[in-house]
């Protein structure tokens, strides 16, 4: 495509497109009529200034490489009302995890809550950490106290099989 | 093998290029020069436009010059010009049967325009084939058969009356058959039309009062359609005349039954924002202007007791209720049958998002239809429905339930032109201090005068607002808020308003599924009616005889549906106005001594044009297949599955059919000795 962003002199990269569109087993993605009812409903854009219709024309045009080392895919709180109300079926949460694959491919920077998760999984199964709570008397209690069952740490095996499912991934 | 009867054919070849449509992609004069090798053709030739007056032309003069008796015509699908070239070889002498027409386009420059060499190797193949066919085919004779100069026109919106007014002025008798009890439709519930802005009732009564008064024109309000036999200039329809309970001969409209019946019932014409009552006239301008009893709701039908209520029955002075009414039917011979149902608007309910059927002040476009005009519940004052009072905001929210993989995926077609409308509507009744919005997507204004009404709506102060909501919400005190994120601006905005107007598409109708298998109607993957053929033949079903009118084919405005209408009539007139059709022979035809009375073609044939008559043989009852020839469509479903090979197509015998096949293999054929 002969398009040249004249405010970066960016110019598209049609192979990383081809990347994602591969990645989202369809092309569904090229569907996008630019309604914005994803951007209207994103729960991430008042926090973060996330629009997702910006992210998906982009990709369409093939502006992909700087959106996959930026942080901005990554504020995605994965609410997925746009899956659930994109009329075109062209959802842009679908494209932002193919982006955040593409970047962990590429070695970009991960933001340091996403490294935390998975080390996380690796050491006892859980995406979130164990957390302590606060009761109506204002004591601070943890499973124990609360006479929770104790997390059984993962099953033999199950690190290597995590590893191996990442590396493939 | 000698070659018998075809070395006695003299066959004329034609290549077309359909501009460059074939010629772009088939090398033309290679596929003639080629053709100019094969047995028995005597001229080959190629040129820019077959179809075209000079291209006719030149067939016609090498038919009488070269004495040519049979044609191959290698164009265009034989979808698009078999017709208009039987036609040139007819006019030259030949019967018109003796064509046959290889489809380069469909078949070949379209789908391999990547591989132009293969393409003509396909195409020179493909007029082998037709070369082969050609010289076995027979000649045809058409019969013709007297018809019914009467019509039915199902459906009685502002479709079904153009139509029924075009057939009747033009001297046909006209059967107009309607559900309700008033004829109308969706057009008496409009408000204004766009984008003129004149009233919709102002332009469709007097048509209404002109088509139940038109002598030619039978009026069948309150009855449905349920049978349909026969076949085209011979239909057999069964109406079903609904019971009103009340007469229309006697009942003279002055509601007073309604005033004193004591059971509400939601009123349909005001989309159920207001009540009427078991006994009542549909709408204000109903023709017939004659009350009728929902038998769902009153008290006497319900619990089948004489003594119950009978109120009505006092209060008419004209002694028209009639309770002991039962359903009529009635037996109508018609020649032609335009459809036209009409469509339904979508109904959002289930569209979680935007809160239709939840919160009590987002509405359907139909229902502002009725809230502003002056018939309708509020007497054509601009209300929130919640509150009761005028509303300080208004947004319109666009293609809903249009447009949308999880819906429809088509565009409504209205939806643009009807918000604009409602739009100025909202200004000029509510003034200059009211918030008026529209969130939209693409605005499509494509009619005439369309791009202009638009404009008109920019004059007046509405905002435009290019995006489409996401979430609507019930504030505190009432009032709806949502985020719009807007794309000119590049800021997400957040709206308050007292009313959200939803643009609601057109859906088909509930009954189209109904009137598909009644009237042999294809039906295309959005759910309407299939016409014949999208650009040449749209006012037409496949089925012969079956007309299309208005918004039962596809959503349509006002003007479309009345072209179409006029249109669709002037179709019928066509058809039956000589009182003769004349039927294509390329039917199945039976073998009496080879059918041995299986039914499976009976069975088979969706067209019913097969009936098992008894034969008497050798002293026994036999039952022998029967082709209706005038309804027989030439499918050839029949003769493929036929046991006996009883069954044949005319033009599809096993030898046409084989010719072409061993033609398709000249190398095996060239092992067997020639």
């Amino acid at each position: 495509m002969s398009l040249t962003d004249l405010m970066s002199m960016a110019k598209p990269n049609l192979e990383s497109r081809e990347k994602i569109l591969t990645k989202l087993r369809g092309r569904d993605l090229v569907n996008c009529f630019l309604c914005i009812k994803c951007t209207s409903g994103c729960t991430a854009l008042k926090l973060l200034e996330l629009k997702p219709h910006e992210i998906e024309k982009l990709v369409n045009l093939g502006f992909v490489d700087d959106l996959a080392s930026s942080d901005i895919v990554w504020t995605c709180v994965t609410c997925l009302k746009c899956v659930q109300r994109c009329p075109q079926k062209a959802s842009p949460y679908h494209v932002i995890m193919a982006l955040r694959n593409l970047a962990v491919e590429r070695d970009a920077n991960v933001p340091e809550a996403y490294m935390k998760a998975v080390s996380q999984i690796l050491e006892n199964g859980l995406a979130e950490q164990i957390q302590k709570v606060t009761n109506k008397k204002m004591e601070t209690c943890d499973r124990e106290s609360l006479e929770l069952p104790k997390i059984k740490p993962p099953q033999e095996g199950f690190q290597a099989v995590f590893m191996k499912a990442l590396e493939e991934k | 093998m000698i070659p018998v009867a075809s070395n006695m054919a003299r066959i004329g070849v034609y290549v077309c290029h359909c501009g460059l449509n074939i010629a772009g992609v088939v090398d033309v004069e290679e596929v003639a020069n080629y053709a100019k090798t094969l047995p028995s053709v005597a001229v080959s030739k190629h040129y820019t436009y077959m179809c075209s007056e000079p291209g006719q032309r030149m067939i016609q003069d090498d038919i009488k010059a070269r004495k040519l008796d049979r044609i191959v015509i290698a164009t265009c699908s034989p979808r698009m010009h078999e017709e208009t070239f039987r036609k040139a070889i007819a006019e030259a002498g030949l019967n018109p049967y003796l064509v046959e027409i290889v489809n380069l386009r469909e078949q070949v420059s379209w789908p391999h325009s990547q591989e132009p060499k293969k393409a003509t190797e396909k195409a020179k193949a493909l007029v082998r084939m037709g070369v082969a066919r050609v010289k076995v085919l027979e000649p045809l004779e058409r019969r013709r058969v007297s018809v019914e100069k009467n019509v039915l026109v199902v459906g009685g919106g502002i479709a079904g009356i153009q139509a029924s007014l075009d057939l009747a002025n033009a001297g046909f008798k006209v059967y107009l058959v309607e559900k309700a009890p008033s004829i109308g439709g969706r057009m008496a519930q409009l408000d204004k039309t766009f984008p003129t802005l004149d009233c919709s009732a102002c332009i469709l009564t007097p048509k209404m009062v002109d088509v139940a008064k038109h002598p030619k024109v039978t009026l069948l309000a309150n009855s449905e359609v349920t049978n349909v036999k026969g076949f085209v200039g011979n239909y057999e329809v069964t109406v079903l005349r609904n019971p009103r309970f009340v007469s229309e001969v006697r009942c003279v409209g002055c509601e007073l039954c309604t005033q004193v019946c004591p059971v509400k019932v939601p009123d349909k014409f005001n989309e159920n924002l207001s009540e009427t009552r078991a006994i009542s006239i549909y709408s204000s301008h109903a023709v017939p202007k004659v009350a009728a009893v929902d038998p769902n709701y009153c008290l006497r039908l319900k619990t089948k007791n004489k003594s119950v209520c009978g109120k009505c029955l006092q209060a008419c002075e004209a002694k028209a209720i009639e309770f002991d009414q039962e359903p009529v039917s009635l037996q109508l011979k018609v020649g032609a049958v335009v459809i036209a149902v009409g469509s339904e608007v979508f109904d959002a309910s289930n569209m979680a998002e935007y809160g239709y059927g939840r919160l009590p002040n987002v509405i359907s476009n139909i229902e502002f239809e009725r809230i502003s005009d002056a018939s309708g519940p509020t007497g054509g004052k601009i209300l929130d429905p919640k509150s009761g009072k005028p509303p300080t905001s208004i947004v319109f929210i666009q293609c809903v339930g249009s447009r949308d993989k999880r819906f429809h995926e088509y565009c409504c077609r209205v939806g643009c032109m009807v918000s604009l409308k409602q739009a100025i509507l909202v200004r000029e009744k509510l003034g200059k201090d009211v918030n008026v919005c529209v969130c939209y997507n693409d605005l499509r204004a494509f009619g005439k005068g369309y791009e202009e009404f638009y404009r008109r709506a920019r004059d007046m102060d509405i905002n435009f607002i290019a995006g489409i909501p996401s979430d609507i919400r019930s504030a505190a005190n009432g009032s709806l808020y949502f985020d719009v994120f807007e794309s000119g601006t590049n800021k997400l905005l957040e709206l308050h308003a007292d009313l959200v107007v939803l643009a609601n598409g057109l859906v088909p109708n509930n009954d189209v599924n109904k009137i598909s298998k009644l009237l042999h109607a294809l039906r295309s993957a959005d759910g309407f009616l299939l016409e014949a053929h999208p650009k040449l033949r749209p006012l037409e079903c496949s089925a012969a005889g079956i007309f299309l009118a208005g918004a039962c084919q596809g959503p349509k405005d006002i003007p479309d549906t009345v072209a179409q209408a006029s249109g669709a009539a002037a179709k019928v007139m066509d058809l039956l106005s000589s009182g003769e059709i004349e039927l294509e022979p390329l039917k199945a035809v039976v073998d009496k001594d080879l059918c041995g009375g299986c039914r499976v073609c009976e069975s088979l044939c969706p067209f019913v044009a097969i009936e098992m008559k008894e034969q008497e043989k050798a002293g026994t009852e036999e039952l022998r297949a029967e082709v209706i020839e005038a309804m027989c469509q030439g499918c050839g479903l029949c003769s493929a599955a036929c046991p006996t090979g009883a069954i044949k197509l005319q033009q599809y015998s096993g030898k046409q059919v084989l010719a072409q096949v061993e033609a398709a293999f000249p190398r095996v054929k060239e092992k067997g000795g020639t």
